[in-house]
């Protein structure tokens, strides 16, 4: 009591801290599970008699296939960005101080603007007599319009143009912690540039990288009207089958059950990097 | 969705600069683009009633979201389609409306109320009604299209738009095939799915948001598309014409009902009372694009409009219409099942 009295800061911080976590994280997750074990109602959406009946619907290989369908998009999405944010974060840590704070404001400035208005502005862009397709032909680059829209492809440049920032962020911080006289020893004990990118800046790197993966991979499965809006609504996602089940088919108990197989997906690729962190921990010591 | 984000902005802003005084407020819970801005304008001016317009592009999400709300009473007014307004009835979601606060009724089309949806319309007052048919891109396509069956043909490979409906689009698939589009037989169902999963390499999009755009985007030729939509299209793209399938158009008939514990009836009562108005549904029917069930409106319209067949069809455009009908839960989870095996592409 007195030490709490003594750090009354430190109090009001845990206080508010686990208040929005008891009452915003676990109290409507804790309803999720509720739901996911209820029995489907038409009248009221959920009643009793408890049962896993959602969890057996799930096993339908249909589900498993959007799902992999789903792991596939979301998968090509964090290469696309781990390609394209990798050497953009080591740019960025090069740059004089100054500004690298500017690049980072600009890096940032997008989310100022809610994503779904930008993934409609991507779609003029991307449409068959959109922004893209008209500069290119006026070019002369091409001479028929390419059909981007509603393809696959472009529901990953909707997807990897909403997440690059989270591939960036983590690893712009590993490459500023990355510690120049470490590499400057490689160098001195007669390694080559590759040799010392493969065996000391990955390395270093690789919680960066990590930590940018799950930040991409685990949302892009869940941004349902991305694939609604650039997709035409053909390449569904976990997120978009969640949506439906809720919204057209009125079935809470699934949508639910669908919800948490894939918060405890993320659950078990967290773990998985936990793992990994201290494994490479180890080897680093 | 984009329509939603900007009725939030719009709320936020209303409510920003709401001063002192708070102005007497209607929310309404509509269709995108289905109530000219003119409209909502006019009533404030007349009326001092701010409207707070939301829209959704789904009876389903309509309902569920009213369904949700139903205690924090969220809207006054909104529009479902004829077979959710008998479910949402025999749900115990609506207030009885009061007749004696609406002037205009006895102007409407006899055919269009007192349906078996709603007998005597103790609940609901027909808003507009219109048809989901054919739409073809003439200075694209070559040859004729004049039926459902037509969307099938080899050449619109890549080409074809559909709603992003459910029921539209087995409607189509169960039309071919040469049964009800109300079907809840699941053989059928069943049957329609299977003939629409060869419809689905020619599928470039479905919409539901705006149906007309993808035409006018120019991503897609031939497909589906909603007669409203069509006349409005047509503005900026003449080429684009709107055909009555040989099988059977899709109908419906959309009406104003107020949620049982909305906030404010008196102003739901005003409203569709203004909307009544026949220089009102005029205007409506002319700027949207879709039929008044207001005879007095029908009258006042210019001819263009009065005489289009894509709002106004005549009598053998209609031969093989079908109404949209309450299917029950049962058939509901058999067309949620077998849409989502054909979004997914199985």
């Amino acid at each position: 009591m007195r030490s709490a009295l003594q750090q009354p800061f430190k109090t009001a911080v845990l206080v508010l801290v686990w208040g929005w976590l008891l009452f915003l994280v676990f109290t409507p997750n804790l309803l999720v599970v509720g739901a996911s074990v209820m029995t489907r109602d038409p009248g009221s959406f959920i009643s009793l008699p408890i049962t896993l009946d959602a969890y057996r619907q799930l096993l339908n290989p249909l589900y498993l296939d959007v799902f992999l369908h789903s792991l596939y998009m979301a998968s090509m999405t964090t290469l696309v960005c781990l390609v394209i944010g990798y050497p953009f974060a080591w740019a960025l840590s090069k740059v004089p101080r100054q500004r690298q704070v500017l690049l980072i404001f600009l890096l940032i400035v997008p989310f100022w603007t809610n994503s779904l208005v930008r993934t409609y502005a991507l779609k003029l862009m991307l449409a068959t007599n959109g922004l893209l397709n008209n500069a290119l032909m006026s070019l002369g680059l091409i001479e028929e319009p390419l059909k981007l829209l509603y393809s696959e492809g472009a529901v990953i440049i909707g997807l990897v143009y909403l997440l690059l920032p989270f591939m960036i962020l983590p690893l712009y911080s590993v490459f500023e912690d990355l510690r120049e006289d470490l590499l400057r020893a490689s160098h001195d004990l007669g390694a080559g540039h590759f040799a010392t990118f493969v065996h000391v800046i990955v390395p270093l790197t690789l919680p960066g990288v990590l930590a940018g993966v799950m930040l991409v991979l685990l949302p892009a499965m869940g941004l349902f009207f991305v694939p609604d809006i650039l997709g035409g609504s053909r390449n569904l996602l976990v997120g978009n089958v969640i949506k439906n089940q809720f919204l057209d088919a009125r079935n809470w108990p699934f949508g639910a059950a669908a919800s948490i197989v894939l918060t405890l997906t993320m659950a078990f690729l967290m773990f998985a990097h936990r793992l990994s962190k201290r494994r490479i921990g180890e080897e680093g010591a | 969705m984009k329509k939603i984000a900007l009725a939030g902005l719009l709320a936020v802003s209303l409510t920003g600069c709401g001063g002192s005084e708070e102005p007497e407020v209607l929310n309404l819970y509509n269709w995108s683009e289905y109530m000219p801005q003119e409209v909502l304008d006019r009533f404030t001016e007349e009326t001092g009633i701010q409207v707070v317009y939301t829209t959704y592009d789904s009876n389903e999400a309509m309902y569920a979201r009213l369904k949700l709300l139903d205690d924090s009473a969220a809207y006054d007014l909104a529009v479902p389609s004829t077979y959710y307004v008998s479910k949402m009835r025999q749900e115990d979601l609506l207030m009885p409306i009061d007749r004696s606060k609406i002037d205009g009724f006895d102007n409407l089309d006899p055919e269009l109320v007192d349906l078996d949806v709603d007998p005597d319309n103790k609940y609901s007052v027909p808003y507009l009604w219109g048809t989901t048919g054919l739409a073809v891109d003439t200075a694209d396509v070559e040859g004729e299209v004049t039926a459902w069956e037509d969307l099938w043909d080899e050449r619109f490979e890549g080409r074809v738009m559909l709603t992003n409906d459910m029921r539209e689009v087995f409607h189509v698939g169960l039309r071919v095939l040469g049964y009800s589009g109300n079907s809840t037989n699941p053989e059928e169902i069943e049957a329609a799915y299977e003939k629409l999963t060869e419809l689905m390499p020619s599928v470039r999009t479905f919409n539901s948001d705006a149906p007309r755009m993808p035409y006018l985007e120019g991503e897609t030729d031939v497909g589906m598309i909603w007669n409203g939509e069509a006349v409005m299209a047509q503005d900026t793209m003449p080429a684009l014409e709107y055909v009555y399938p040989e099988e059977g158009i899709i109908a419906w008939l959309d009406s104003f009902v107020i949620p049982k514990n909305a906030k404010n009836p008196e102003a739901a009562h005003k409203f569709i009372n203004f909307v009544l108005k026949p220089e009102i549904s005029a205007l409506i029917s002319e700027e949207i694009g879709y039929a008044t069930p207001n005879l007095a409106a029908r009258d006042l319209l210019p001819e263009e409009v009065a005489n289009n067949r894509a709002s106004y069809p005549n009598a053998t455009d209609m031969v093989n219409a079908e109404f949209q009908t309450d299917i029950g839960d049962e058939a509901l989870q058999v067309y949620a099942k077998y849409w989502e095996m054909l979004k997914s592409g199985q």
